[in-house]
C-alpha cells in the first residue's frame, strides 16, 4: 500500500507539474496578433494586473453575470484555497505561521467547499439551460471533488486517521524516503482521488486556473494607437509587402 | 433559381435578382413585382425606369436621395420622400425596385 | 423573399426573461453560401471538395497556432453557464444553441476530437466529435448566428469571447470552400470597386455634388463634400452606407458641416471610400489586413496629416484597435494626433473648445436615448481615459439635444445588446434572426419610450442603422426613429458665422 501511493503521488506529481508547465508553455508561446481587451479595459501594465487580480480573487466578471452562481463559486473556491493552505502542514517538518492562521478556518472551510460543490451539482441538475451545456466530464469532475471534501471531511470530524504518519509519509516522500502509510480506507479513498484529480488536471477544463492570465481578453492594455503591437507571425507578411 | 418570360428561362439568384441584367423585360418585371405582392403602377414604372437609366450610366443603382430627388422632379415634390418610396416597395425602395428592375442587389450596411 | 416569421412580443427588461429552451428552433436558419465567383476572387476553394475534413482539421491546428486567443478559450471554458442568458440570439430564439458557450462547443467538441489527449482516448466522455458534414453544416448556420458582438465576454469568469471562435470558424469554412455569399461578396466589392456597395468614382462623384447642392439649399451655405484632394489636413473614411442610404446620408452631412464651421480642410478617397473591414467578420487576417492597407495607401497617396473615421460600429474597432498592427506605422502623419481618430472625438473636441457652436433648439422635441453600438463599446476606446466610448456621444447628444434619457443600465455601455444585424448577418435571408436578436434591445427602447417619450434612438455604426430601420416596424416604431449622432450635430449646428 504504502509503495502504491509512493509511485502513485510521484507520477501523478510529475504529470501535474509537467502537463501543467507544457500547457503554459504552450499558451505563453503561442502569439496574440492582435488587440483584443474586452473593453474598457486599462491602459497600463498594473492596470491590467489588477484587472487579471479582480478576476481571479473575486471573480469580477461573473459577479457582473450571474450573484447565485457567484456565491457558489466562491464557497467552494475559497473554501478549497483555505484547506489547500491547511493541507500544507503535511509537507512541511516545522509549520508555518499562515497555515497555523488558517488552522481554526478548517471546518468552516471544507463545509463552505462543500456546500459550494453540492449547489454547483445541483444548478446543473436542475437548471435547463445548464443541464442542455453540463456533459459527462463536467458532472465527474463535481464528483471527484465532492469525494476529496466527503473523505476529507469525515477524517477530521469523525475518523481520524493517524495525521502523524500521514505527514511523515509525504515529507518522507519529498526526500525521496519512503514511511509507511496508515491504512485506513477513508484516508486511501482520499489519497486515491486527490492523485488522480493532479493526473487529470492538465488534461481537463481545471486548466482555467492558469489560462485566466492568458486570456487576452483580460490581460491586454488597451494600447493599440500608443504602441503598434505586431507578433512574429504578421510581422513576416510585411516583408513580402516591401 | 430562373424565371420564364416570353417562352425564354432567366437565370436568377437565390434572392430572384437577375444573373444578367441584360434579360430583363417589361414583361418579366411585372412578373418579379407580383411575387414581391405588388401591382406596377405607373409611379412604380417611373421609379423602375430611373432606376434602369441610373443603372446605365453609373453601374450602380441610385443612392436613395438621388432617387427620391429624382421622384420628387418628376412626380412633384410630395412624391419625392423616402416615406412615399416605401409606400410603393414596402420591403425598401433599394432592394425591391431594384430586384423588379432587374438590377443587382445593393450589399453592404444598408 | 423571406420565409414569413413571428415577431417576438416584447417583455418587460427588468424582469429580465429568460426563455425556456427550444432545442432546434433555429436549425434551418442560414445565410446563403457564397459561389466560386465570390470565393475565388479571395482566393478561397470555390466549392466544398473531396478531402475537405483534412483541410479543415489542418487549417484548424494553424489557427490554434497564430491565436492565443483561440487556444486558450478551447482549453479554460468550466461550462459555468454565466453567459447562458448573455447573448441576444438565444434570449430572441431560445434556442439553446444561440447559448455562446453552447456555439462554442460546437467548434471545441472537434478541437477535442483532434487535439486533446482526452478527446482522443475517451471521446464520449468529453463531448468529441469528428468533424463530418453534419457538423460543418451545424457550424455554417450557427456561426452565422454569432454577431460577434462580444457580450458574452463581459460576463465570462475567464475572459472568454465566443467573437474569436466564430471569427476562426468563418476562417476554417472560406479555406475549405464553403463560405458565406453575403461577406464576401462585399470583400470581393472592396477589392474590385473600392467600397463594400460597389459604387464607382463617377457614381460616388454625382451622389456627392447631389449632396452639396441639397445642403446648399438647406441651409444656403456652400458646405462642400470634397473627394480625393491632395494635400488636405485630414481623409474621412467613411462606411460607404453613409453615401448612399437613409438615414445614413444625414450623418455624412454631419460630418462635412462640422469640418465646414471648423473650417478644417478634409477629404474623402475614392480609393479608400470604405470604412468598414468585413475581413474581421470572416477572422481572416489577410483580408483584413489588404483591406486596410487601403487606407495607408490613400493617406500616402492624398499627403492628408491626419485620418479620421466617420460612424461604423466594426470599422471602428478594426480602425482603433487594429489599424496601427495591420497597415501603421503611421509616421508619416501628424504626431499631434492619435491615428486614426474618430468623427466625435473630433467633434467633441470642437464643442470643448468652442470651435462649432451647437443650438439644440434645432432638435426640439426630441427625446433621445443612445444605443451603444457594440464593436465601439466592447472593442474599442475612444478619448484618452477607457470608457470615453460611452461618454463622448453621449457628450456631443448633450450639446446638440434638449433631452437624452439612458435605457436600462443592464443594456447600455459594456452591457450594451447587439442591434441584431452585426458581425455578417445584415443580410434579408437572415431576417428572422435579426428580427429576434433585436428584441432585448426592442424591449430597452419600448420601456423608455412608454416611461420617458423617448422617440428617438441614436446610434454610431451603419449596420445599426440599417439594422434598426428594417426592424423598428415590426415592432411598432417608426423607422425614422433611428440615425446617427451627427446627424443630431448636423440639425443643431450653426453655420454661417465661420471665416
Amino acid at each position: 500500500m504504502t509503495t502504491f501511493f509512493a509511485i502513485l503521488f510521484t507520477v501523478a506529481t510529475l504529470t501535474l507539474v509537467i502537463g501543467l508547465g507544457l500547457k503554459i508553455a504552450q499558451y505563453a508561446r503561442t502569439p496574440a496578433p492582435l488587440k483584443i481587451p474586452t473593453t474598457p479595459a486599462p491602459l497600463t501594465k498594473p492596470g491590467v494586473a489588477f484587472r487579471l487580480a479582480r478576476e481571479a480573487v473575486v471573480f469580477e466578471s461573473l459577479f457582473k453575470a450571474n450573484k447565485p452562481l457567484w456565491i457558489f463559486a466562491a464557497l467552494f473556491h475559497f473554501g478549497l484555497a483555505v484547506v489547500l493552505v491547511r493541507h500544507v502542514r503535511y509537507f512541511q517538518t516545522e509549520v508555518g505561521p499562515l497555515v497555523a492562521l488558517v488552522q481554526p478556518l478548517a471546518l468552516p472551510a471544507g463545509l463552505a467547499m462543500l456546500i459550494g460543490l453540492l449547489l454547483l451539482l445541483g444548478r446543473r441538475l436542475v437548471l435547463e439551460r445548464i443541464r442542455y451545456i453540463t456533459g459527462r466530464s463536467d458532472i465527474l469532475m463535481l464528483v471527484l471533488l465532492l469525494g476529496i471534501a466527503v473523505t476529507g471531511m469525515f477524517m477530521t470530524k469523525h475518523v481520524h486517521t493517524d495525521v502523524v504518519a500521514v505527514k511523515a509519509f509525504f515529507t518522507g516522500l519529498l526526500g525521496f524516503e519512503i514511511r509507511s502509510l496508515p491504512g485506513d480506507p477513508l484516508l486511501v479513498v482520499h489519497l486515491l482521488l486527490v492523485a488522480i484529480l493532479m493526473i487529470v488536471f492538465p488534461f481537463s477544463k481545471l486548466l482555467h486556473a492558469p489560462g485566466l492570465f492568458f486570456s487576452p481578453t483580460r490581460n491586454q492594455t488597451d494600447t493599440p494607437r500608443e504602441h503598434r503591437h505586431l507578433c512574429d507571425w504578421a510581422a513576416k507578411l510585411e516583408d513580402k509587402r516591401s | 433559381m430562373a424565371y420564364t418570360s416570353k417562352g425564354a428561362s432567366i437565370e436568377a439568384d437565390e434572392e430572384g435578382y437577375l444573373i444578367n441584367i441584360n434579360e430583363w423585360n417589361e414583361e418579366l418585371a411585372d412578373q418579379i413585382a407580383k411575387d414581391e405582392g405588388i401591382t406596377m403602377s405607373t409611379e412604380h414604372w417611373e421609379v423602375v425606369n430611373f432606376l434602369r437609366e441610373y443603372y446605365a450610366e453609373y453601374q450602380i443603382a441610385p443612392a436613395v436621395r438621388v432617387l427620391t430627388k429624382a421622384i420628387a422632379k418628376k412626380m412633384g415634390p410630395d412624391k419625392g420622400s423616402n416615406k412615399y418610396l416605401y409606400e410603393l416597395f414596402p420591403y425598401g425602395p433599394g432592394k425591391q425596385a431594384c430586384k423588379i428592375a432587374g438590377l443587382p442587389k445593393p450589399t453592404g450596411c444598408v | 423573399m423571406a420565409a414569413p416569421f413571428d415577431t417576438p412580443v416584447l417583455g418587460d427588461v427588468d424582469e429580465r426573461r429568460i426563455p425556456a429552451l427550444k432545442v432546434g428552433a433555429m436549425a434551418e436558419s442560414k445565410p446563403y453560401v457564397a459561389t466560386a465567383a465570390h470565393q475565388e476572387p479571395l482566393g478561397f476553394p470555390g466549392v466544398l471538395e473531396d478531402g475537405w475534413e483534412k483541410k479543415a482539421i489542418g487549417r484548424m491546428g494553424e489557427l490554434l497556432g497564430k491565436y492565443r486567443s483561440l487556444q486558450v478559450f478551447m482549453d479554460i471554458c468550466v461550462k459555468c453557464g454565466a453567459c447562458t442568458d448573455k447573448c441576444q440570439y438565444f434570449l430572441g430564439t431560445g434556442d439553446p444553441k444561440n447559448m455562446p458557450v453552447a456555439r462554442a462547443d460546437l467548434f471545441r467538441s472537434v478541437y477535442r476530437r483532434y487535439f486533446t489527449t482526452a478527446g482522443k482516448l475517451t471521446p464520449g466522455l468529453v463531448g468529441a466529435r469528428d468533424m463530418t458534414k453534419e457538423v460543418l453544416d451545424e457550424w455554417f448556420n450557427y456561426f452565422h448566428q454569432c454577431s460577434q458582438c462580444r457580450r458574452c465576454s463581459v460576463f465570462c469568469p475567464s475572459g472568454i469571447d465566443t467573437a474569436e471562435i466564430s471569427m476562426a470558424a468563418r476562417d476554417i469554412m472560406d479555406t475549405i470552400g464553403q463560405g458565406q455569399k453575403y461577406c464576401n461578396e462585399i470583400i470581393g466589392k472592396v477589392h474590385k470597386v473600392g467600397n463594400n456597395l460597389g459604387l464607382p468614382a463617377p457614381a460616388l462623384l454625382n451622389t456627392l455634388e447631389g449632396l452639396e447642392e441639397d445642403i446648399l439649399d438647406e441651409t444656403g451655405v456652400p458646405v462642400k463634400l470634397p473627394i480625393d484632394v491632395h494635400g488636405a489636413e485630414v481623409l474621412l473614411v467613411t462606411p460607404s452606407a453613409d453615401f448612399f442610404a437613409e438615414p445614413h446620408v444625414l450623418g455624412l452631412i454631419g460630418y462635412a458641416k462640422v469640418f465646414h464651421a471648423a473650417g478644417v480642410s478634409w477629404t474623402l478617397s475614392t480609393l479608400a471610400s470604405e470604412a468598414g473591414n468585413f475581413g474581421m467578420f470572416i477572422g481572416n487576417y489577410e483580408q483584413m489586413r489588404k483591406i486596410s492597407m487601403r487606407i495607408r495607401d490613400a493617406a500616402l497617396a492624398l499627403g492628408v496629416k491626419r485620418i479620421i473615421f466617420g460612424e461604423c460600429g466594426h470599422a471602428w474597432r478594426v480602425a482603433y484597435s487594429f489599424l496601427n498592427t495591420l497597415a501603421g506605422p503611421w509616421d508619416f502623419l501628424d504626431p499631434r494626433y492619435p491615428v486614426p481618430q474618430h468623427i466625435l472625438e473630433f467633434t467633441n473636441d470642437l464643442i470643448t473648445r468652442k470651435g462649432i457652436k451647437l443650438d439644440k433648439s434645432g432638435n426640439d422635441g426630441m427625446v433621445l436615448t443612445v444605443h451603444d453600438s457594440c464593436n465601439v463599446a466592447r472593442g474599442a476606446r475612444m478619448g484618452d481615459r477607457p470608457g470615453g466610448q460611452f461618454t463622448i456621444p453621449r457628450d456631443v447628444i448633450r450639446a446638440s439635444v434638449p433631452k437624452l434619457i439612458d435605457m436600462h443600465p443592464d443594456t447600455i455601455c459594456e452591457k450594451t445588446f447587439c442591434c441584431g444585424g452585426g458581425g455578417g448577418v445584415l443580410t434579408d435571408e437572415l431576417l428572422d434572426l435579426r428580427l429576434k436578436g433585436a428584441l432585448p434591445r426592442m424591449e430597452a427602447i419600448k420601456e423608455v419610450a412608454d416611461r420617458d417619450q423617448v422617440n428617438f434612438v441614436a446610434m454610431i455604426c451603419a449596420i445599426c442603422k440599417a439594422q434598426f430601420t428594417k426592424v423598428l416596424p415590426y415592432y411598432g416604431f417608426k423607422m425614422s426613429m433611428a440615425g446617427g449622432v451627427h446627424q443630431l450635430v448636423s440639425t443643431a449646428i450653426v453655420l454661417g458665422n465661420e471665416q
